[in-house]
Formats: C-alpha cells, structure tokens, sequence
C-alpha cells in the first residue's frame, strides 16, 4: 500500500495513525458467505473509497463494521480497542453511518432528527428531566446549538424547522450525514452519499464530504459512481464476490485490468445512479 | 409411574387443542407478520357455530352421524367470521404502523366476545354443549390409564388436519404460493400470485382449524362460555411462540408441548403452587421463559425480517 | 359574494370531495341564503319558549310557555353561535368572516340543529305515545332548524385567509381561553347533573355540532395556535378549573364519585398513554400495574383482613405501591423488550393474567396468605394523612366538601403530577429517543439512542405511576378483589387514548371521561358498553386512528402516504414555532 503516487491535489491534509482496522472479516449466512476475510485500514484524516460491482457485499461488510451484524470471523478495531457487534456501543465508540436508503426519522423535524444524533453524547435522564434543574436547560441548549451548527455545517441550516418527510432527496441525504456528526465520530461510513443524484448535487456531496476530512474525520464511502470516487478517495478498495480484489490509490485501481473487468460493460462515467442495474448485467 | 403417563395423556390432549388453535396465529403471523388477537374468539365462535348447528338442526339427537354436520357448521360461521374481520378491519391497515392492527384486534376481539354473550340466546352463563354418540360418555381405560373419548376424537382431529395441512402447504398451488407470500410478498405479487387471495386463505385455514378445536373443546368440557376464546387463545399464542411463530410444524410441537408441560406442573410441582390453580401461571411463565432464552422458539421462527 | 370566485383555498381533506356535491345545491350562492339563516335562527330560538311537549314528563319537563328548560336551552346556545357566524358572514361581525369558514359552520351547526330536533321530538313521540303530543313549539323550532341547515348548504364561503396567520391580540387570546375554560367547568358541570339519558345524549349531541362547527370553521387552527403560545395560562386555566370542580357540585356525592372515577381512570390511561402514546409500546396488563399498586395499599392499610402487619404512613405506602408495580414492570419488560414489539403485547397480556391468577390464588390454600384469594380484601378504611380524615366532610369556604370530593383532589394531585412527567418527559432527551424510536428503531439503535434501556424505562415508568394511582383506588373504593383488574379494563384504558388521542394530555382526559361518563349516564347502553368499546377500537384505528384530539406527531404517522397533510402540519409548527420565540 502506497500513497506516493498520489496526485498533489490528493494529498490529504495530515494521514496520521490507523484509526480503524478491520482484519480478516467474514460473514456467512449459511452456505453463502457474502464477505470473505476482507482486510481493510482507515488512517486519521483519510477518505476511504469502497467500490464493487452490485452484490460484491459492500453494504454487508458495512453492517459487520457497525455492528449491525456480528462477523462470523475477524475482528474490528477502531483506535486500538475492538468493538463489540452492537450498533450503539459502535456510535458510542466513535464510528456514525448513514443508510444506503435513507432513513431518517421521517416525521421529526431536521433539527429533532439531528438531535437525535445527540443523544449519546448527552445525559439528562428522567428526574432531571422532569425537575427541569439547571443541568438539563444547558444541555438541552447546547444541544440545540450543536445541532443547528451541523445544519449549517452541511448547508441545511435555512431548513430547520422542515419535517425531514417534506425535505428534497437531495437536503434528506445531507440531513443524514448532519445526523451521523451529530454523535461526534472519529470516523464517518458513508453508504452511497450520491445514490440519486444530479451532477450538480453530486458536486456539493464532494465538497461536503471534503469538509468533514478537514475538520478531522476519517471518512469511508461506499459508492457505484466511479469518477465521484476516484476524485474523492485517498485510497480505494474494490470488492468483487466479497473479497478485496485491488486495493491502492484511485489511479492503481482506476487501471487496474482486473477491476475494468469486473465492472465491464459498465461505464464508470455516466451511471450516475444506475450503476447498480449497470453492473448486475455483468455478474 | 401411571401418574406420570396419565399426564402425559392429559397433556397431549389439552395440547392437541392448543396446537389446532395455534396453526391460527402461525400461519397469518407467516404471511402479514400480524397477531391476529382475535383468533382465540374465532375457536369460540366455532364452538357456537357447532352449538347452533346441532340446536336449530337436530336438538335431541346423540348419533355421530351428527358431528359431520356439527363440525361443517362450525367451520362455516368461524372461517366467514375471520375472513369478514380479515376484508374489513385488518387489509385496511397493511402498511399502517404496527400499532394499529394489533389494537383494531383487540376491538375485534372484545367485540366478538360481547356479540356472542348478547346475541346468542342464552350465552349470557354457560351452555351445555350436546353428547354425542361415541365420542363423548364414559372414559375409554387402557393399562390403568383413564382416557376421555373426546380425546381421542381431539387428537385424532389434530392429526388429521396437520397430515392435510402438510398436503396442502407443500403440494398444492395455493400452498406454495402461500410459501411465496411469506418468504417475499412484494416479489411474490410480482411474480403474479394474488397476495389478498393467499392472506385471506391464512385466515381461513386459521380458522376453520380454530373450529374443529372448538367443537373438541365442547365434547370435551361438555360446555361452552363466551370467555372461553381468550384464555385458549393466549395459550395457543404462547403454543406458537414456543414451537417458533411462523412455523407450522413449530405449533404442532409447541401447542403438545405446552399441553405436556402443563399437566406436568400439575402433577409434579410440589407443595402449594403445584395444583391446578397455578397451571395457566406455569404455562405464562414457560412464554416468558422462552422468549428470554430462545425467543425463535423450538423450531426456529420463520418470520423473514423485512425492516 | 354570490360569486363563486370567492370560494377557495381550503385544505381540508374532505373538502375536496364535498365541494362538487355542494355545487350542485339550487338555490347556492342565491343572495336570499343569509336571510334565510337569520330567519332560521329566529324561528329556531323563537320555538324554544313556546312547549314542546304535552306532557310533561318527557326529557325534564319541556311544557312550560316561556320558560325553556336544558333541552331547550341547548337550542337556544345552538342559534346564538348559528347567528355569530352568519353575522361573521356578513354584517358587523364580517372581519371574521375573512378568516373563518363560516358556511361550514353554519352547515354544521344547521344540519345538527336539525338531527336534534329530530331525535328530540323522536323521544317525545316515542315516550309519550305518538306525535300528538308534540306541541307546536317543537315543530317551530323544527323548522327554524331545517331553514338554518337550508341556509348553511347555500352559503359560500368567503373565508381567504389561514386562520394559522391571524394575527391577535394576547388579551383576545387569553380571554378565549378563560372563555373556553369556564364553558368547560360549567359543560362538565351541567353534563353530570342531567338526570335522564335523553337529554345527555341530546347534549351530548349539541357538544358536538358545536366542537364540529367550530373546528370545521378553522377556529381551532386558531385556538391550538395559542394554546401553543400561552401555554402556561392553559394548564394553570386546566386545573383552576379541575380545582374548582367540586366547590360547583354542592356537596352532592353523587357526582363527585362519578368524577373521581373518572380522574382514576384518567389518571391511569395517562400513564398508559406514556407506554402507548410516547414509547409506543402496547402494554395490555396496564391494569395489573394499577392492581399492584392496589394490593400493596390494601395489605398495609389498617383493614382488618390486611395480612401484613407493617402499618406506615401513607406516603411510604404510596412509594412501595409505586416500587413494587415498577419491579414488577421490569421483571416482565426485560425479557421481552428486547425480542419484537408485538410480542409485548401478548406478554403483557400473559402478565395481566398472571397477575390475577395469582392474586386469586394467594389465599392460604393455594399459596401463602396474602390477599385473601378471590375474596380479596375488604373493609380498607378511609385515608387520613396528618389530622384529614378522608371519609369525613370538610367545609370550605362554606361549600360542604364530601368524601369523594377529598379523594378528588388527592386524585387530581397525582393527575397533575403524571401530566408533569408525561409532557416534560414527552419534551425532552428522553421523548425524541421514544419518537426515534417508533420512526425508526434501527436507525434508532444506529443512531446512538438507548433502545431497549428507554424502553424499559417507559414500560417500568409507566407501572410506577400506575402503582402510585392504584394505592389510592384501593382507599377509595375500599375493597380491593382480583376480579376488579381483569384484561377489559385494560382494554378500556387502551380504548380511552385511541379514542382520545394517543400521546395527547387532553386527549386521554377527553377520551376518558366519555368512555367513563357515558355508561354512567346512558344507563341503557351499560349492557353493550364493552361491544361499542370493541366497535370503537376497530373504527377509530380505521377512521381516525390519531384520535380525537391529536398530536401532530402521531398524525403524521399513522397518514404516512399524506403529503398535503404533512405540508400542513409543517406550516403549522413552523407558525407555533415563531409565536413561542
């Protein structure tokens, strides 16, 4: 694994020490295993690409990382200390994800629904609560203020008040990686940030994806669109039949033959947001 | 050493009751992920039916050749009552929050109960319910051990009706399709099965099961009440739980096997909570017990998560 | 105004079918249709105070000239507001008309003006044996009635503005709410004092022509709105009014039991409606909590049968009822909130049937003496905290104050204090966790929210208030039995907040005191009250599953595919939102 063939423009900002490692996961259910002793590092302040034709167990070996299913083997680790397959101790842990099909609390507005993402980072239980004691006005404040600042942030801060139902696909994906900060990750796992998405918001999803970088997050993505990723990622996985084929810098695995052969057929430039049906032809 | 095999029998009996009612809840549980609450009013309302049926057609008469008709007339008025509660109160509600139809059977349920205890003559206390030739009058002995003739006719409905439900589920169209609907509705419906068709189907087959429990439980109690349903339901709903809800040999199992544990705990719990008075407490606290420790049930719930 | 031009922008749901039937009226949007309302109201108030009736023994006495009695009266309440709109309509009063549907309302109020008079002179006929002995009076107003349902069908509407962006004063909004209190007290009041079944059920009847009226008006978009804004004055204005209840009562201890049964009941399905309305989870052994909390009082009351000899005060008493129903809750909530929601309900079911099997059973020969088995324990006598005794009659303020009036307001006390943890709760960390939670429960757990530990709380919480309840029920109804807890009660609390409002204070208040007050009073319903419960249950979850008075949130969820709905109600928080800053 090198990096020094990156691209200046590439370069990220300051690549510190893994933050999450994954070793040999694998994850069976019954005779089919989905996801095959796959390996995978995430450094400080990087932007992981994970890309894969459809059904290359993507989304699977996600849910393994976020404890929403327990690995049949191998092990996660995320600074050093293994996380257990529990999707809260995971968020409490440090690691946030948004869904490949959005879901957001529908009928709470934007700000409740980033709120929400608040709630392992805040303690009022019930008699403070109830008592409405000091304690509980500041950090019900500060809440609220953490949680319009990730609006802004994410540049949904005109949309506050919207119940997330009524808010455009676009603003609804946005909402869910505000959702995703609120928890205060280390490290964010994005599962398909542009599924759905004209050019143009597909531009601002970059933009927005960078910032998080900046501000320090090591962030994953999951996503079909080829080019998005390879003007995204530091690095990129390629999954096929839920083992890393390639791993290296976008332009390694851009070139590699074995990756254009597992998306032939599949124009990486214009499946904007058919890759899924492109793919499934080749497999 | 008898004790324990006249439990047995005891417990086979009271648990081949369970299990019919239980096929009920599994297989619409299988196919629409609902508790039909109201199922266990359904086995009453078949009670009824056979009531009714004997009453307005052969008051007086103790022939078997009369339970035929009996058990026919049960199953009409409980598989018309579930499929008139399945086309107005619950297809409404599909893809409404899950709160909604488990409250609407609760309506169902409390209604159904009230109807019969103010529409049916007489059913405000107990009523008797007619001896018939054969399967009912003075216990069958065997080796010591006293058995119920409506016993035999109880378990031996069971075993009739599982060897059809077999047949039906894995041989016939309809069943596979009801198969179909249960792995995968939406793909199902794509692949040209009528889902509506196969869900009322469920509950048909729920109920006209429920039925013949209804007219075993009759013979063997010699009466029915309106209340009769709820208890037996729950029982049955645990029946479920315990085999694996979803899972249609999992009743089975479940409802004998609760039917066993439960004459067992009458017999061999020592001391003041042994005895009948604390059976239905035992059998709640085996539900409890089981969905702690192995919530899919004995032989593994079939129900598909579709989150 | 006899254009149609003017008639527009609602976005009342049913409107949109209505309107073509309504198009089709003769004689709509006719210049005559306003002075025919008038007419209508004239005729209507006017046959008030001539008889009704020929003999007088039919709904009160409705054969006096001139002096018109409640059913009468009614009418005569009816008109008044009939005439405000159609004055809101057009004449002095026509700024309103802007704001408000006033067609609707006259609609509304006219075809129930109509249904009123029908069942009224119905009764009349029916009782005193044929239509004979209708007088003339009843006809009259008959047909006052028919002329005002005529008017309100040819009536346009000339409402273009969203009553949500009216604009008002803070001392038109705060006397409307006292106007709306008092009116409560004085309804509540006068509802529990009619004697026969006839004329509740008739008031009953205007109540809601009225309540329809209004709402269909849009006022309520209105009143909700500064609801929202004054909302302190509400709840002090709520229980000024509770508070108030039993001084309007003099001393009657009729009504005052009536009313304490209602505020248990309320009180109850209040904290069920935490369980239900904010964790969403369906507790169907809610009443074993409430019996818990019963048992305990009794055992460790001074009555003769209590079979625990340790006597402390009450409100140790009140604490250990409340510890035991939430230990009890945990117990069964552990295991099964953890496996999926539906089973809770069975299991809750099981346990409301466990808790009274071994209520029963606990009699000595079954078990350890405790309660007495099926006889339960009798004879509890009446709370005294400090020097008040309970059972005996207080006078304040020269208002004798009887026994039920002292449990009311201990009863009223412990209402307030789940209210108070209820909306606290409900507006807090904790409450977006429950709404997260029935959005979504894995992207709940995703999310970082404490799934089963806030649902476990719910459910213990819940029977902790329900214990707290059931420790005074116990003193109140001085026996406690197994059979007073059985699984239709259950039911019945479930009923309560599906009828009212699931999540909503007023709703449950409202949902219980109609499902409490009417077997009361409808003497000949009381046989089929659990079928119409049942009915009820099955419609509502139908038709209205949010319930009568709804919350926003509950609304929206049980209407997912509704897109104007959601619209709307975003409108109408971003305007709550505003008023509030």
């Amino acid at each position: 694994m090198t990096l020094t063939d990156t691209p200046p423009a590439r370069v990220p900002t300051a690549v510190g020490k893994p933050i999450l490692e994954a070793r040999g996961v694998t994850m069976r259910f019954g005779g089919l295993t989905a996801v095959k002793d796959v390996d995978m590092t995430v450094n400080e302040g990087e932007i992981v690409g994970l890309i894969g034709p459809n059904g290359a167990g993507k989304t699977t070996f996600f849910n393994c990382l976020t404890g929403l299913y327990k690995p049949t083997e191998g092990q996660v680790t995320l600074s050093g200390d293994v996380l257990p397959p529990k999707p809260r101790a995971v968020v409490v842990a440090g690691m946030a994800r948004t869904f490949q099909n959005i879901r957001l609390f529908a009928n709470m507005t934007a700000l409740e629904n980033v709120m929400v993402g608040r709630y392992c980072r805040t303690s009022s239980m019930a008699l403070t609560s109830i008592l409405r004691g000091p304690k509980f006005r500041r950090e019900e404040e500060a809440t609220r203020a953490r949680a319009q600042e990730l609006l802004d942030f994410v540049g949904l801060g005109g949309s506050t008040e919207s119940l997330a139902r009524n808010m455009p696909y676009g603003d609804q994906r946005r909402l869910e990686i505000a959702r995703a900060l609120a928890t205060d990750p280390k490290l964010i796992l994005l599962d398909e940030p542009t599924a759905g998405m004209n050019p143009q918001e597909t531009k601002q999803a970059s933009d927005l994806i960078f910032r998080i970088r900046d501000s320090g997050l090591a962030v994953v993505v999951i996503e079909h669109d080829m080019r998005f990723i390879f003007n995204l990622c530091d690095r990129v996985l390629c999954l096929v039949r839920g083992e890393v084929l390639v791993e290296g810098t976008p332009g390694e695995v851009q070139s590699d033959p074995r990756v254009i052969e597992a998306y032939i057929g599949g124009g990486d430039d214009d499946d904007e947001d058919e890759g899924p049906a492109t793919t499934k032809e080749t497999l | 050493m008898t004790d324990f095999l006249q439990q047995i029998v005891n417990g086979l009996t009271i648990g081949s009751l369970y299990a019919l009612i239980a096929v009920g809840y599994t297989v619409v549980y299988g196919i629409v992920q609902l508790i039909n609450f109201a199922h266990g009013e359904v086995f009453m309302i078949g009670a009824f039916g056979a009531l009714a049926t004997w009453t307005v057609l052969f008051k007086g008469q103790t022939g078997l050749w009369v339970l035929p008709v009996m058990v026919l007339g049960a199953v009409l008025v409980s598989v018309l009552t579930a499929v008139v509660m399945e086309r107005i109160a619950y297809r409404p509600l599909r893809g409404a929050p899950r709160l909604a139809p488990l409250i609407t059977a609760i309506g169902i349920s409390v209604f159904l109960q009230e109807a019969v205890r103010l529409f049916y003559p007489g059913a405000k206390s107990k009523l008797v319910f007619p001896e018939i030739d054969v399967v009912t009058g003075t216990a069958l002995s065997i080796g010591g051990l006293s058995i119920q003739r409506a016993a035999v006719f109880t378990v031996g409905a069971l075993v009739l009706s599982a060897a059809l439900l077999w047949y039906f589920v894995n041989r016939t169209r309809l069943g596979q399709g009801m198969q179909a609907v249960s792995q995968d509705p939406d793909t199902a419906q794509l692949m040209g099965i009528n889902v509506n068709r196969i869900i009322v189907i469920a509950f048909a087959v729920g109920a006209a099961l429920a039925a013949l429990a209804g007219v075993a439980q009759g013979l063997l109690n010699s009466n029915i009440d309106f209340r009769m349903g709820f208890l037996a339901g729950l029982k049955a709903f645990t029946a479920a739980v315990l085999g694996g809800i979803g899972n249609i040999q999992g009743a089975v199992v479940g409802g004998l096997t609760l039917g066993i544990a439960e004459s067992m705990a009458t017999q061999f719990i020592p001391g003041q909570f042994g005895g009948s008075a604390w059976k239905d407490v035992w059998a709640f606290v085996l539900l409890i017990l089981v969905l702690v420790f192995r919530p899919q049930g004995l032989l593994g719930a079939r129900v598909v998560d579709r989150a | 105004m006899s254009t149609s031009t003017t008639d527009l922008t609602h976005g009342h749901d049913d409107d949109a079918v209505k309107v073509p039937l309504l198009e089709r009226i003769p004689g709509r949007g006719s210049a005559a249709a306003w002075p025919l309302g008038l007419a209508g109201v004239l005729i209507l108030v006017g046959g008030t105070f001539l008889s009704w009736s020929y003999t007088s023994d039919v709904l009160g006495d409705l054969s006096v000239d001139f002096y018109p009695n409640g059913v009468q009266i009614c009418m005569i309440a009816l008109g008044v507001a009939a005439l405000l709109f159609l004055l809101a309509h057009r004449g002095p009063l026509h700024r309103f008309g802007e704001w408000l549907d006033t067609a609707a309302a006259v609609r509304v109020l006219g075809l129930g003006a109509v249904a009123y008079m029908v069942i009224t002179l119905g009764i009349i006929a029916y009782q005193s044996g044929g239509l004979v002995n209708i007088n003339p009076g009843g006809w009259i107003s008959l047909l006052g009635a028919l002329l005002l349902a005529a008017s309100g069908l040819m009536l346009v509407s000339r409402q273009h503005r969203d009553p949500l962006f009216a604009k008002t004063s803070s001392w038109l909004e705060i006397s409307t709410i006292v106007v709306l209190m008092a009116l409560v007290l004085f309804g509540a009041a006068y509802a529990l004092d009619i004697g026969d079944g006839g004329s509740f059920l008739l008031f009953l009847l205007f109540v809601s022509a009225v309540a329809l009226a209004l709402t269909r008006a849009g006022a309520f978009t209105w009143v909700g709105l500064i609801a929202q804004k004054n909302r302190p004055v509400l709840m002090l204005g709520a229980f000024a009014v509770a508070f108030l209840f039993p001084f309007t009562q003099g001393g009657s201890d009729e009504n005052m039991s009536i009313a304490t049964q209602v505020l248990i009941f309320a009180a109850t399905a209040l904290g069920l409606n935490i369980v239900v309305g904010l964790a969403g989870l369906l507790d169907l052994g809610y009443i074993a909590f409430l019996g818990a909390g019963a048992y305990v009082g009794a055992v460790l009351s001074a009555s003769a049968f209590a079979t625990i000899d340790w006597k402390p005060p009450f409100i140790v008493v009140v604490l250990v009822g409340a510890l035991f129903s939430a230990m009890l809750g945990l117990i069964i909530g552990s295991p099964t909130l953890r496996v999926s929601g539906d089973y809770l309900a069975i299991v809750t079911l099981a346990f409301g049937e466990i808790f009274r099997f071994t209520m029963g059973n606990l009699d000595g020969s079954n078990g350890p003496d405790i309660t007495n088995g099926p006889n339960g324990i009798p004879a509890i006598p009446d709370l005294a905290i400090g020097s008040f005794d309970f059972g005996q009659p207080h006078t304040i303020a020269g208002i004798t104050l009887g026994r039920f009036a002292n449990y009311y307001f201990l009863l009223l006390l412990i209402a307030a204090i789940i209210i108070l943890v209820f909306t606290r709760l409900n507006n807090s960390r904790i409450g977006r966790g429950w709404v997260a939670i029935r959005e979504d429960e894995k992207a709940a757990e995703a999310m970082g929210v404490n799934v089963f530990g806030l649902k476990l709380f719910a459910f213990a919480g819940g029977a902790f208030l329900a214990g707290m309840a059931g420790t005074v029920k116990a003193h109140h109804d001085v026996s406690v039995t197994p059979d007073q807890y059985i699984f239709l009660e259950s039911a019945f609390l479930l009923a309560a907040i599906v009828l009212g409002g699931m999540g909503t204070v007023a709703g449950v208040i409202v949902g219980a005191t109609i499902l409490k007050l009417l077997p009361e009073k409808l003497r000949f319903i009381a046989d089929y009250r659990l079928l119409i419960f049942g009915l009820v249950l099955v419609l509502m979850m139908r038709f209205r599953p949010e319930g009568l008075i709804a919350s926003h949130r509950r609304k929206l969820e049980f209407h997912e595919d509704d897109e104007e709905l959601a619209q709307r109600i975003e409108a109408v928080h971003l305007e709550e939102t505003e008023v509030k800053a």
